[in-house]
């Protein structure tokens, strides 16, 4: 039973491109013997290991039409058929179904694999194979078995919901995170960025991290100098208060936290006119990327913070009681 | 025979396409893809996280010239080289070299230039 998917794979593909042999599990693991195993075996120069499971279910992930594709045209170290033109397309496709098998990654997804056969239309003798077959655990329903409980588990019924996203989900490491390409092998060299924030004090939003009480606590010492990492900044400690029309408390804009981290002329006179008065601010401003939300909401902590620049209470007028 | 291999793959294709969508940049993650994928390489990603733990912002966004908004920076493969932009660290002596090209064009072709991750999400502003 267990071959099953593997030699189902292997027709599939066999009538795509028009040739009637299938893929033989011994055919490939002769050709991985002989040809493959010197960089897939030992994992040099980036080769994912045969049995390295995690590396190879993220290269499943993309289809075994892209990875039969990869091994047939070469992918960075890899030459094309791993460096033996002799090899027919054929031996190939049998060599990473084989190896695909052995690292226990899955099997070569059917997912992946029947898509477009069934979405063309010379797929349907590869259609009718797998209908007719009577076996009941055969391939209609190994196939749709993985398929539908990811669509309905509990846990996933919120994913549409960005705002809820399962903390688990946060910050995914970059193999993960879709926008690093997890078929570029230095992706999985990168560092997930909950490695690194491992012991700084959280946030409650952006990185998740609050960075100025990390930088001031000593967490991170990120230079102020290319060069020099002795350099200290020059920090200004001034603070600026704008009084805000309607109920929201003022804004307190600390000069000191600012300059830990940048220059003056990064803000001035560019973005703030450094004169008092001279700056009319808006949220509407700021949420187009303007003013403050040149860094806030792209790399500083977002607006939906309100009360972090907010922070100044007013002296409010009390209700109307209707006594007087 | 027809309706149940539609279904089925009605449900491949979707699967795909959840599998296909962008789990959620960490925040600040910039896209560099003016030119990358037209010179046929990955586009760039950049992490603020990453490089905020070592350097202040002012390092790269004063004397390395960088300006404050994705998309306004030409950054050449040529200035690099040349000790420009992220060149004056990347060079082998402050941080890894160039040569290590995989390392920065990791990200996934069609990727629009841009600032990511804004929000905590993986959408657009939550405004």
């Amino acid at each position: 039973m267990k071959t099953n998917p593997i030699i189902l794979a292997g027709i599939i593909f066999g009538v795509l491109t028009g040739s009637a042999m299938t893929a033989e599990p011994s055919r490939g693991k002769a050709v991985y013997e002989s040809n493959c195993i010197a960089c897939h075996g030992t994992g040099v120069a980036g080769a994912p290991k045969v049995g390295d499971s995690g590396r190879w279910s993220v290269r499943i992930k993309s289809g075994m039409a892209a990875l039969y594709a990869s091994a047939i045209k070469g992918k960075s170290a890899m030459p094309p058929k791993g460096g033996n033109p002799a090899l027919s397309d054929d031996d190939i496709r049998a060599t990473v179904d084989y190896m695909v098998a052995q690292s226990g990654a899955g099997k070569p997804s059917p997912a992946a694999s029947t898509a477009k056969p069934a979405a063309a239309k010379g797929a349907a003798p590869v259609e009718k194979a797998e209908i007719s077959r009577p076996d009941p655990v055969g391939a209609a329903v190994t196939t749709a078995a993985p398929l539908v409980p990811p669509a309905m588990a509990a846990s996933e019924v919120n994913r549409f919901n960005r705002l809820l996203m399962p903390v688990g989900r946060r910050h995914p490491p970059p193999a993960e995170d879709g926008i690093h390409d997890p078929s570029n092998d230095a992706t999985h060299v990168l560092q997930p960025p909950l490695d690194a924030y491992t012991g700084f004090p959280p946030g409650p939003a952006g990185n998740g991290v609050d960075w100025v009480k990390t930088l001031e606590q000593g967490k991170i010492k990120p230079r102020y100098d290319r060069k020099d990492p002795n350099a200290a900044p020059v920090v200004m400690d001034l603070n600026i208060v704008r009084e805000v029309k309607g109920s929201m408390p003022d804004v307190v804009y600390p000069h000191k936290q600012h300059t830990e981290w940048l220059d003056c002329s990064n803000c001035h006179p560019a973005i703030f006119i450094p004169q008092k008065g001279a700056n009319q601010i808006s949220m509407a401003q700021i949420l187009l990327g303007q003013k403050c939300g040149v860094c806030h909401g792209k790399v500083a902590f977002p607006v939906s913070e309100c009360r972090l620049c907010h922070s100044k209470k007013k002296p409010m007028g009390v209700a109307q009681t209707g006594k007087n | 025979m027809r309706p149940p291999v539609l279904l089925l793959t009605t449900l491949l294709g979707i699967l795909l396409a959840l599998s296909g969508a962008p789990a959620g940049a960490e925040y600040g993650d910039v896209v560099l893809n003016k030119r990358a994928e037209k010179e046929g390489v990955r586009p760039v990603v950049f992490p603020h996280w990453f490089h905020r733990i070592r350097f202040r912002c002012k390092v790269c966004h004063n004397e390395l010239e960088f300006k404050m908004r994705a998309g306004a920076n030409d950054v050449l493969m040529a200035d690099i080289l040349d000790g420009k932009f992220c060149g004056m660290c990347h060079n082998g002596r402050i941080a890894w070299g160039p040569e290590n090209c995989d390392l920065c064009h990791s990200g996934k072709p069609g990727l629009p230039t841009g600032i990511l991750g804004g929000h905590g999400t993986s959408g657009p502003g939550r405004w």
